[in-house]
């Protein structure tokens, strides 16, 4: 069959199902049927699935004519999604084109959530179209003769690209790949990708640098103009509404006129808690929502999740709180607003969650803004401008993860082993090695089989073997079992199962909250009131409790920051603030707000960079306002502590947020001589930012990831009753006998690069400290906390760093009692 | 580097190791060493530093040196787990000390008691000495002042100007001291004093009584 007759066999199947193939769809096609590689920028609900779906089926009906009376068995395509939670939706669309056009193809799920029998099923006979996750993927390679399982496959789609690029599981697909390539000769890989700032970057990531891959490949766009209406809902009396607060319950009685009068609302928080305290909310005060209202995050069970998602295309709920949980796939026609409570803090999140809304071509999206606290107003403000200027951030892709690396080479050495010289060349061509050194290559190779980069001989060191004909393996049968558990940790904490005593899973917490608890506490979890009985085999044990609770779990990564397009943006709105010209209506219900800072301190006009201090019962508070997002703000913060913490011994703790930083101290910094000394230089900037790395603990946080990846620390087997045989620790100790040890080794060094590169974004701070160069320091002393320092210094997540000696800090310090 | 208390008309040092010398009877009391710990998590793939092994057994020899006491007791947890290389490693170190060694056995300590028997070091579940009772968990016995090991003791210190430090300790009561963990790469658990305990961190290579406050 030549092209043009298979683009009618597509072509057909649209118009009996009253569609037209849009553009993108259609160049889509081409492109593959021609042997391309590409990345297809296509957001959710545009029909992307069919766009790949496609020429996937039509190029095995090309090269099987008998398609309809004789299968040809064997893996085919695979598709890649980050979400398991999705791969329901893929494969109905899938089924429905392969069912439609007669071709007996098959397809079938592989994730955590496929049962070991399915899965051996699978692997004596793979379905033609593979959905999987990344993870999952790696296992398929950690599977004895997994070449055989991809040697005909055509095609691998990576699905919401852009989610997994810039994060370590975008690190393990590029390795997949690389591995893909030389298994599957006829491969094409597509990547399909919701609008970025990098997409050119994004496809070179995805088919590696300087490859033949990336030379054979097209981007398509896929241009639909879609109308983005974004409303902020602002309080009626500004007077008091609070100055702090992540939560925004104020305005709660705000949102329900909004869900009254629209189909299905989705309401985005920001974490998990957040999501479960405004579900718990809306029903005390409106009990009429009860069973009209749902909730939907990353930690509540499968059943339950999947429950919600088809009461959402039912029309059946009247409003979901959620979480990124539902940011991405699954198309919910019936949902016709979206309302964000608290700041979204990037510009495409926010945008692919407006998208939610209106799904429909053509449709206008809604999209409500609710503040949590006064000042997020501004960024409300800015939020408006993003939206109608199409500013997007870019996501920063990874480079030199030894971590996700030496687990790949585990991963390959416990299947059917490898040959480094083979595995190197593969992983050179990938974008995130590119820079990967011959040296650092058998470090890594010495450090699998070694565990060090010398031989000791008491050592009992045990993990990959050299075989007689230089083959990598792993023979040991425990070594390979813990590895294939800890690979799907690569986003790993510690998460424990929640579970009624009587058996019935209800989702999943993080370690770090359920310690805090003790028998007969009640919390809230998935919307209901739980009392904890015990931990069991990484399981806690709860009843139902009628008692009410404040205790919510906190999940952990619940902080973002803003891109530096939005930084900009929001600088614009609070100039126009000081300015008091072309006020938004947010910006002029801030009026209040701004006359007490005003009259406290000042607004800041675009030449002004503004210091305040004051003192108060918690210490002496020194505040900076950058107005460049966290992760500068954290950056700047160390730096800046570091070189005043050099004039005199003294100890901090610094706050960040958006909007600046703090360095709270027992002592008065003489802001003068931080003036006089000119400590916002961008002189030997590099190398202070370095040495206060060492002062304050973000690498040691770093280091818990890297540690748990490249499998120097055993997370344990979920949900399985196998004991651990004293092999658990946790990462700050390892952390420290890497300091006082082995402070050259490569996982300890990249816990630093992690933190230069992905968190403080050393890029943005000089440009940020060159800005504050040519502008006129205002230091203001306040006599009381203004209205812009409220949500910093009151925020409790703090850095330390410290000049000063142990001993003398540990006089000035006391214990604090038990409360009896 | 060294406070000293007075219990029961005895006097005991408190050595920023970690371990404490009671006086009268030139005994010294050494808790939680976890030897064996990093060969244990090499051996199954976790890639600890080696050099860490090394540093216990100095810091052993170090503090031995320091107070060259009669005895030295082992309030347990002495091996993390089963019998491994540094098992040789320890033979080796037992040969250079002078003083009678003693091991009050802890839940770690798995390893048969003829290997320890062979080496000339007497076990025991618990040892008392006058009014004195050596165990590894912590324990109230009526007319006894207990010694133990086990919880690995630490306190969170905080300051003005929201400063907090979290220290390993001594943990003291009117009937019983737990003993800080004397290992490398073994970890803290953070208790809670009241008004009636007496608490002494650990900085680095000096000791602390620390100030209690409401």
């Amino acid at each position: 069959m030549n092209r043009e007759e298979l683009y009618t066999i597509a072509e057909n199947w649209f118009q009996e199902n009253n569609w037209t193939p849009f553009k993108f769809q259609k160049d889509t096609w081409k492109a593959f049927l021609q042997g391309k590689n590409g990345l297809l920028n296509a957001p959710t609900g545009s029909g992307k699935t069919y766009a790949l779906w496609f020429p996937i089926i039509l190029n095995y009906i090309k090269s099987n004519s008998e398609y309809q009376t004789k299968h040809k068995k064997g893996l085919k395509a695979i598709w890649i999604t980050p979400l398991r939670a999705l791969s329901d939706e893929i494969r109905q669309s899938a089924d429905r084109v392969s069912q439609d056009l007669g071709t007996q193809m098959t397809v079938g799920i592989r994730t955590g959530d496929t049962s070991t029998k399915e899965r051996a099923s699978q692997k004596k006979n793979m379905p033609d179209l593979l959905i999987t996750t990344p993870e999952s993927l790696q296992l398929l390679l950690a599977t004895k003769g997994y070449a055989k399982i991809f040697k005909d496959c055509t095609a691998i789609v990576v699905d919401e690209w852009h989610e997994l690029l810039g994060t370590k599981r975008g690190v393990q697909m590029e390795l997949a790949l690389s591995r893909l390539k030389a298994t599957s000769k006829k491969l094409r890989i597509w990547g399909i990708s919701a609008t970025i700032g990098n997409l050119d970057q994004a496809r070179e990531v995805l088919l590696g640098t300087e490859s033949k891959a990336l030379e054979n490949s097209v981007l398509i766009k896929a241009k639909l103009n879609k109308k983005i209406t974004v409303k902020s809902v602002i309080p009626k009396k500004m007077e008091t509404f609070p100055w702090r607060g992540h939560l925004g319950l104020h305005l709660l009685e705000d949102i329900i006129p909004i869900i009254n009068t629209s189909k299905t609302t989705l309401l985005f928080t920001n974490t998990r808690s957040q999501c479960e305290i405004w579900f718990q909310k809306i029903l005390e005060s409106h009990p009429e929502f009860a069973g009209e209202i749902a909730m939907h995050h990353g930690s509540i069970n499968k059943e339950t999740r999947l429950w919600v998602e088809q009461a959402i295309r039912n029309s059946s709920l009247k409003a979901v709180v959620c979480t990124s949980s539902l940011d991405l796939g699954v198309d919910f026609a019936p949902v016709e607003t979206v309302i964000q409570i608290g700041g979204p803090k990037g510009v495409a999140r926010f945008l692919q969650r407006a998208g939610r809304s209106g799904h429909r071509p053509g449709k206008e999206s809604v999209i409500y803004f609710l503040p949590t606290h006064a000042i997020e107003l501004i960024e409300a403000s800015a939020l408006q401008q993003a939206v109608k200027h199409t500013v997007v951030e870019d996501r920063m892709p990874y480079l030199s993860s030894y971590d996700v690396l030496l687990q790949y080479l585990t991963t390959l050495a416990i299947s059917d082993g490898f040959y480094p010289n083979e595995i190197y060349d593969e992983v050179v061509k990938t974008f995130c090695y590119q820079a990967l050194t011959k040296e650092e290559w058998q470090w890594l190779l010495n450090f699998v089989v070694m565990g060090s980069q010398s031989l000791q001989t008491y050592d009992e060191y045990k993990k990959v073997e050299i075989e007689e004909d230089g083959k990598f393996k792993v023979n040991n049968r425990g070594i390979a079992m813990r590895h294939r558990f800890q690979i799907g940790t690569i986003v790993g904490d510690a998460n424990l199962t929640v579970k009624y005593q009587k058996g019935g899973y209800i989702g999943s917490i993080e370690e770090f909250f359920v310690s805090k608890l003790s028998p007969g506490d009640i919390f809230t979890f998935a919307g209901r009131n739980l009392e904890f009985i015990r931990i069991k085999d990484m399981q806690v044990h709860v009843r139902n409790s009628n008692k009410k609770t404040n205790k919510v779990p906190s999940w952990m990564g619940g902080r973002l920051t803003f891109s530096a397009q939005m930084s900009d943006l929001l600088r614009e709105e609070l100039y126009k603030a000081s300015a008091n010209k072309k006020l938004s209506p947010e910006l002029k219900a801030l009026k209040p707000i701004f006359d007490r800072q005003q009259k406290e301190s000042i607004v800041p006009k675009p030449n002004e960079f503004l210091i305040e201090t004051f003192k108060s019962r918690d210490g002496y508070h020194h505040i900076f306002y950058p107005f460049e997002g966290r992760f500068v703000h954290e950056a700047m913060g160390s730096l800046l502590g570091y070189r005043i913490s050099l004039l005199a011994p003294i100890t901090f703790s610094l706050a960040f947020n958006d909007y600046g930083f703090e360095l709270l101290s027992d002592k008065e910094i003489d802001m003068q001589q931080v003036l006089d000394n000119n400590l916002f230089s961008t002189d030997y900037m590099l190398s202070d930012l370095q040495k206060s790395l060492n002062a304050t603990e973000m690498a040691r946080r770093k280091f818990r990831d890297i540690a748990v990846i490249s499998g120097l620390v055993f997370t344990g087997y979920p949900n399985k009753n196998i004991k651990m045989k004293h092999l658990q620790s946790n990462s700050q100790l390892l952390f420290d006998v890497f300091r006082d040890y082995e402070a050259d080794n490569l996982l300890f060094k990249q816990a630093f690069t992690e933190t230069f590169e992905h968190q403080l974004e050393e890029g943005r701070l000089r440009l940020a400290l060159e800005r504050i160069e040519k502008q006129d320091i205002i230091w203001k002393s306040c006599s009381k906390p203004t209205p812009f320092s409220f949500p910093i210094i009151t925020d409790r997540l703090r850095e330390k760093l410290s000049s000063e000696k142990l001993a003398d800090r540990i006089k000035r310090m006391t214990a604090i009692l038990m409360k009896k | 580097m060294t406070e000293t208390i007075r219990i029961e008309n005895n006097t005991f040092i408190m050595h920023c190791y970690g371990a404490l010398f009671w006086k009268e009877k030139s005994f010294l009391i050494i808790s939680d060493v976890h030897l064996g710990k990093v060969s244990h998590f090499r051996k199954h793939g976790a890639a600890v530093p080696q050099s860490a092994i090394h540093k216990n057994f100095e810091l052993l020899s170090d503090v031995i040196d320091y107070f060259k006491p009669d005895h030295v007791c082992f309030l347990g947890d002495l091996f993390h787990s089963s019998i491994n290389n540094e098992w040789q490693l320890f033979e080796n170190w037992v040969a250079t000390i002078n003083s009678q060694i003693l091991l009050v056995i802890g839940n770690h300590d798995i390893i048969s008691p003829v290997k320890y028997e062979a080496l000339h070091i007497k076990l025991a579940s618990e040892i008392i000495i006058d009014n004195f009772l050596f165990t590894h968990h912590p324990e109230e016995r009526e007319k006894f002042y207990n010694f133990s090991g086990h919880i690995h003791p630490a306190i969170k210190l905080k300051g003005s100007g929201r400063q907090i430090l979290k220290l390993a300790c001594f943990f003291c009561s009117k009937t019983q001291m737990i003993l800080p963990a004397f290992g490398e790469f073994t970890g803290t658990y953070t208790l809670q004093p009241t008004k009636e305990h007496q608490v002494f961190v650990i900085a680095k290579d000096e000791i602390f009584k620390v100030n209690l406050s409401e």
